[in-house]
């Protein structure tokens, strides 16, 4: 059906029908699509198993336990993926190596969309010279490639322990900052294009003529009308830090040992793929490409919903 | 115009200069923090004051801002951009090896294996993206969807990891065993790179290279298509009765490929980080290389060096598509 159509059908539409905003047509759209079921459905299963893992953990393995006798050993009812080099139990390491990929993404995501979100907004609505000074950071942070200055900071920093923390955020933190660091830039871009393109819009200025002041405008009227492409940024952001977080892991600078990561796994199982053990490469492979996959197809079928010119 | 072109170019002055002085100010802070790098080429042996001192003035890393935990270290700072612009002397790593020289060598090797990535984007990527575009809602459309959609869910170095070991050794066994090892398949089909068939050898590794960012260029191709195919140039031009390929080849085209060029080059830049994980993979002796080997052995001045030139690269493509566009497409306002 056409714009024109749609915009006919609306207008002739009886006046009892419940009219629904963008957010709840998009629901209803993506309600009933079964990509979005199954993705939904295994990024709710990968996330219990990121933040709850003993849940999963259904033979009590104890993670930590190895046992060098049983180097590479067959899969068996007890333990479903065999052992890995040392002789620890592959499962158990498939489902504790979810954690801190997933809990670093959820992280820096979250961070990211809050400072880019913040200067995003600063920089679309001020416009002038702040935005000046903001797109000049901004271009700064993108001469850099990411994969490469991730690399560089995280080489440099390699020894450094973060003050006042402990356990797992102690490994996880130097590769989150980094990360932050240097992926704020998209976040901002796209909300200060975003807010540049309702600044002028009419309840903005029926906003300003009431007397709001700035902060109100910006905050309560333009932000919460600039987050729709933000959105269905957050799933394919989560899937690309994974994505991120498993390529450092894979060269021995993410997440740090003794930690266990789907990409410390990859990393040491690759060499066995050849050599009759294929099992070692595969097993958190797949873990890996479904979290990735759900999250990106998830995005995907959200960003088409909230937009549909794009599809 | 002109006022653009300037304004342009002082943009990127000033961005140059952040980003240098960003990479220097790093590098000392990891000096600072971490302590002298010196100190670690003795292990735990006791060693002098007298030779420490001579090797850190060896190294240039004797200057006391370096024992100031956030000094930003003008001083050295001035000679460091001194010596990498004036001299082009980006200084010697751990090893003795000069950096600049091992960089020279390797560029030329990244750029063979950046023309195939290239050349894959514009066969597959574009053509894939034009396709979909005329079939859009057909089966190829959605085969094309699906298709980007994968290369994005499987991260880059997994992929380079899984044809390494099916094609370069499973495949690769089985075509040198049938062919024999000079055959030409049996040398595509090498898990690593070989100097002396540089080209075969680069090809499995440059076009998984390649799988990275072509989701874009296809998706971008895809909806440039659509968009113009909507426009009304392109319904006059069929009006006036022109052949259907040429309304597509010409006019529909042509148009759309303004903003894939510009993606062609971002996308290429971006990749200078993909190439560190293929060239690692596959051994490839480029600048990936360089600063693969670096993090093993903690390298910085390397891995300074790569990054620095990369950035470089990156401005410099940057600044050549805004002003390229500005010829280009006369619709951009300019202010």
């Amino acid at each position: 059906m056409s714009d024109a159509n749609l915009q006919v059908a609306a207008a002739t539409a009886p006046k009892t029908q419940k009219q629904r905003g963008l957010w709840s047509d998009a629901f209803h759209d993506l309600r009933k699509r079964p990509t979005v079921i199954i993705s939904s459905f295994v990024i709710l299963v990968i996330l219990l198993i990121a933040f709850f893992p003993g849940l999963f953990n259904f033979h009590d393995q104890n993670v930590k336990y190895c046992d060098l006798g049983l180097t590479r050993g067959a899969p068996s009812g007890q333990h479903w993926f065999g052992f890995d080099e040392f002789g620890c139990d592959y499962y158990a390491q498939a489902i504790y190596g979810a954690g801190p990929s997933i809990q670093l993404a959820v992280i820096v995501v979250t961070v990211t969309i809050i400072i880019g979100g913040f200067m995003g907004v600063l920089a679309g609505f001020y416009g002038g010279w702040v935005d000046a000074i903001f797109s000049r950071v901004v271009d700064v942070f993108n001469s850099i490639p990411f994969l490469l200055g991730a690399v560089m900071l995280l080489t440099m920093f390699r020894d450094v322990q973060v003050p006042l923390i402990g356990g797992r955020l102690q490994a996880i933190i130097p590769a989150a900052i980094t990360l932050i660091i240097f992926g704020w830039t998209s976040t901002m871009r796209l909300i200060r294009a975003s807010v540049i393109e309702s600044r002028g819009l009419d309840y903005v200025q029926a906003a300003r003529s009431l007397g709001a002041s700035d902060m109100r405008i910006m905050f309560r009227h333009i932000l919460p009308n600039a987050m729709a492409p933000v959105v269905s940024l957050i799933p394919l952001s989560i899937a690309s830090m994974i994505s991120v977080e498993a390529t450092l892991s894979f060269i021995g600078l993410g997440v740090r040992a003794p930690e266990i990561t789907w990409g410390m796994m990859i990393s040491s199982g690759a060499p066995y793929f050849t050599s009759g053990f294929p099992r070692l490469l595969i097993v958190p492979s797949a873990f890996l490409i479904a979290t990735v996959l759900s999250f990106v197809l998830l995005g995907d079928a959200i960003r088409d919903a909230l937009d549909p010119k794009l599809r | 115009m002109g006022r653009y072109v300037i304004r342009r170019l002082l943009q990127t002055v000033v961005t140059f200069g952040v980003v240098m002085f960003l990479l220097h100010y790093l590098t000392t802070l990891a000096i600072q923090i971490n302590g002298n790098p010196v100190r670690t080429f003795f292990g735990d042996k006791p060693v002098s004051d007298s030779v420490l001192a001579a090797t850190k003035a060896k190294f240039n890393l004797d200057d006391p801002c370096l024992t100031r935990v956030g000094d930003p270290c003008m001083g050295i700072f001035q000679k460091r951009m001194g010596d990498w612009f004036l001299r082009g002397d980006f200084g010697t790593n751990f090893k003795q090896v000069d950096v600049m020289e091992s960089i020279l060598k390797a560029i030329p090797v990244t750029l063979q294996l950046f023309l195939i990535v290239t050349i894959v984007w514009i066969l597959f990527g574009i053509t894939a993206g034009t396709w979909a575009a005329l079939r859009r809602g057909k089966f190829i459309d959605y085969f094309v969807r699906i298709g980007t959609t994968l290369t994005v869910a499987v991260p880059g170095f997994l992929l380079l990891l899984i044809v390494q070991k099916v094609v370069g050794v499973l495949l690769g066994n089985w075509a040198r065993d049938t062919f024999g090892r000079e055959s030409v398949l049996g040398i595509i089909f090498q898990p690593s790179y070989n100097a002396k068939y540089a080209w075969l050898t680069l090809l499995i590794p440059g076009i998984v290279l390649g799988v990275f960012g072509i989701a874009g260029i296809t998706r971008l191709s895809r909806t440039s298509m659509l968009e113009n195919l909507r426009s009304d140039f392109v319904r006059t031009a069929k009006a006036k009765g022109l052949k259907p390929t040429r309304v597509t080849i010409v006019h529909t085209l042509r148009n759309s490929l303004i903003p894939v060029v510009t993606l062609i080059g971002f996308s290429l830049a971006e990749a200078l980080g993909g190439a560190l994980i293929t060239e690692g993979i596959y051994n490839i002796p480029g600048m990936g290389k360089l600063a693969y080997d670096a993090i093993k052995t903690v390298d910085t001045p390397v891995i300074i060096a790569v990054t620095a030139i990369s950035a470089i690269i990156y401005m410099l493509v940057n600044l050549l598509i805004d002003l390229l566009y500005a010829v280009l497409d006369p619709r951009i306002r300019y202010e």
